[in-house]
């Protein structure tokens, strides 16, 4: 049996939680302890892929990135192309995952007793380093937990992913769209093993996140 | 040297205050909510005060005047944080560590090793916060702020954290630490026991501004005004008419009385005769007249007076009286005229709980006016 969709479906959950820890802790960062211009805006973009309807996100995704929506000019003019391939996945499975992330990450921050952050910039510490040695020890349980949900939640995007990767198979098509694929086409035990697959994995990796939250710092 | 002046609008509060102090020891002290720790922080550069200027040395921390606003962690200023703020993810050893990140690593573990001793810390550097009690942590704290060797240090309610026995405990504790290191610093405390212990220099703060900046035992004896009086805790905080002031005495008239009382030597001033004058006696300068012992001589016992003890209060150690005058009418404070303390022993000796009328001096020294 074919078990290219698993694999792609790991290689692009992976992939898009790096990205989205790479965007969505500073994002966090911001807003649970800065106040800004637009902070309510990006407090409200932020929750926008929750609500809206996975279709809706993977059309607009696709008008911007694809070959005549404004960044997919920019993209195109580096060489770069996005829809319809496996970047075109990660990139669906980042922006239906990252909330789950920030949201997470920053209640982590906010839980962050502001007086400690206050001692090491008395105590001859940069902003930057404030956050490295304070800010992120003391919330890595709040990043760790939003991460995966985040993982879980790209592993298992659908409707974004077939908007703007498609469903092609070897090519991007992954785990959730082979398990449809397969159904359609009466294939029940692929169907089956892929499923079993996709919910064992969720459910060793929020077991492993609860264990491992439960240690000190 | 310090030199702090600044102001700082906030919703509902401004806090305006000027001091300054050459002292080792400063304490801020004042009821909470009064713009002390709004100063410490001001001071560490954690708050921005919308004008000022701030001296540390020779080291101008801001000034707004020239622009000058050095970021907390260039201020080199060491900060003991009410309840410590300590790192709950390092041990004491990393917490004292934290501020010395530029020196070398032996450097940096041998002023460790060294502050973990003097603080009479050792064996406990692997312990985390958690695992340590109320009086090691205050010193995980003190060690914190002071192995980078600030310039100052500043202490906000190093106290408030602990229960009675320890505080007294940690207060001396401090009061050495202070001593050894040689560094100045600036205490914040609603306690005026604990200024006093501590400090060199008070600086008493009322709804943001100081109302008075003294050595502590000219504020102790010589409160600038009868709101300070209050705010220190001074009882039998009482008002009469002046009849006589010069220079070194004053003569007054109280609840039918005349008492004798000296002028203060800092704040020595001349209020008109039938002027009204607020004064003070504390409570243990009180002297009740045995009776085994013969008649008072008015000679020697000063500003007699008789009056009987409507309410008593056991402290332990001392027994709180409330006495009420023989003079007519109505009692200064409610239902008496004074609050006298003596030590149990005497009350037992003299059998208060039996015989409540009594005949009691004040020495001219123990009446202190407070200046208008």
């Amino acid at each position: 049996m074919e078990l290219f969709p698993l694999w792609l479906s790991l290689e692009v959950s992976l992939v898009a939680t790096a990205l989205t820890l790479g965007l969505g802790v500073p994002a966090a960062w911001l807003l649970g302890r800065r106040t800004f211009v637009g902070r309510d805006l990006l407090a409200a973009l932020v929750v926008t892929p929750l609500v809206l309807p996975p279709t809706v996100l993977g059309y607009y995704l696709l008008v911007l990135i694809g070959t005549r929506g404004p960044v997919g000019r920019l993209l195109d003019a580096v060489g770069v192309e996005v829809a319809f391939t496996w970047k075109g996945a990660v990139l669906a499975a980042c922006v239906g995952s990252i909330p789950l992330l920030i949201r997470a990450a920053q209640a982590g921050f906010e839980a962050v007793d502001p007086r400690l952050e206050a001692a090491a910039r008395t105590l001859g510490r940069s902003e930057w380093s404030v956050f490295w040695s304070v800010t992120l020890p003391l919330a890595w349980r709040a990043v760790l937990a939003g991460a995966v949900l985040a993982f879980c939640r790209a592993f298992g995007d659908f409707g974004i992913t077939l908007m703007v990767a498609g469903s092609i198979p070897g090519k991007t098509q992954t785990l959730p769209l082979a398990i449809y694929d397969h159904v359609q086409a009466n294939q029940m035990p692929e169907a089956n093993t892929l499923a079993l697959l996709a919910a064992g994995i969720v459910v060793v990796l929020l077991l492993g996140v609860g264990r491992f939250a439960r240690l000190r710092y | 040297m310090l030199s702090v002046s600044l102001t700082k609008r906030l919703p509902g509060f401004t806090l305006d205050v000027t001091w300054d102090a050459a002292d080792a020891v400063t304490g801020l002290f004042g009821p909470s909510g009064s713009g002390k720790t709004l100063t410490l922080d001001c001071l560490a550069g954690l708050a921005r005060p919308d004008t000022g200027r701030i001296v540390v040395g020779d080291r101008v921390l801001f000034d707004t005047a020239t622009g000058v606003d050095l970021p907390p962690r260039s201020r080199r200023l060491g900060y003991v944080f009410q309840g410590y703020a300590l790192f709950p993810h390092l041990t004491a050893g990393d917490n004292v560590a934290y501020g010395l990140r530029e020196l070398p690593r032996a450097e940096r573990r041998g002023r460790v090793a060294d502050v973990i001793a003097r603080l009479g810390l050792s064996g406990l550097e692997h312990r985390y916060p958690n695992q340590l009690s109320g009086g090691e942590r205050q010193r995980v704290a003190l060690g914190r702020a002071l192995a980078p060797e600030p310039a100052l240090l500043l202490l906000d309610e190093p106290f408030s954290a602990l229960d009675l026995p320890l505080r007294r405990v940690l207060r001396d504790d401090l009061a050495r630490v202070l001593r050894e290191w040689r560094t100045a610093a600036v205490m914040v405390t609603h306690d005026f026991s604990e200024a006093y212990r501590l400090a060199d220099r008070i600086v008493v703060y009322e709804a943001g501004r100081v109302v008075q900046a003294a050595p502590r035992a000219e504020l102790l004896w010589q409160p600038a005004s009868e709101a300070v009086a209050r705010i220190m805790g001074i009882p039998n905080i009482l008002h009469g008419t002046v009849i006589k002031a010069t220079p070194d005495r004053i003569q007054l008239r109280w609840r039918g009385q005349i008492l004798e009382a000296v002028n203060s030597p800092t704040h020595s001033y001349l209020p008109p005769p039938e002027a009204p004058i607020a004064f003070f006696i504390r409570p243990e300068y009180v002297r009740l007249i045995r009776k085994d012992r013969g008649a008072a001589d008015p000679g020697h016992h000063m500003n007699l007076m008789t009056g009987i003890v409507v309410a008593d209060e056991d402290f332990g150690t001392t027994w709180t009286l409330r006495i009420r005058l023989d003079a007519p009418g109505p009692p200064a404070q409610g239902d008496h005229d004074l609050q006298v303390e003596v030590p149990h022993l005497v009350y037992e000796i003299l059998e208060i709980d039996r015989d409540r009328r009594w005949e009691f001096s004040i020495h001219r020294g123990s009446i202190h006016v407070l200046p208008a």
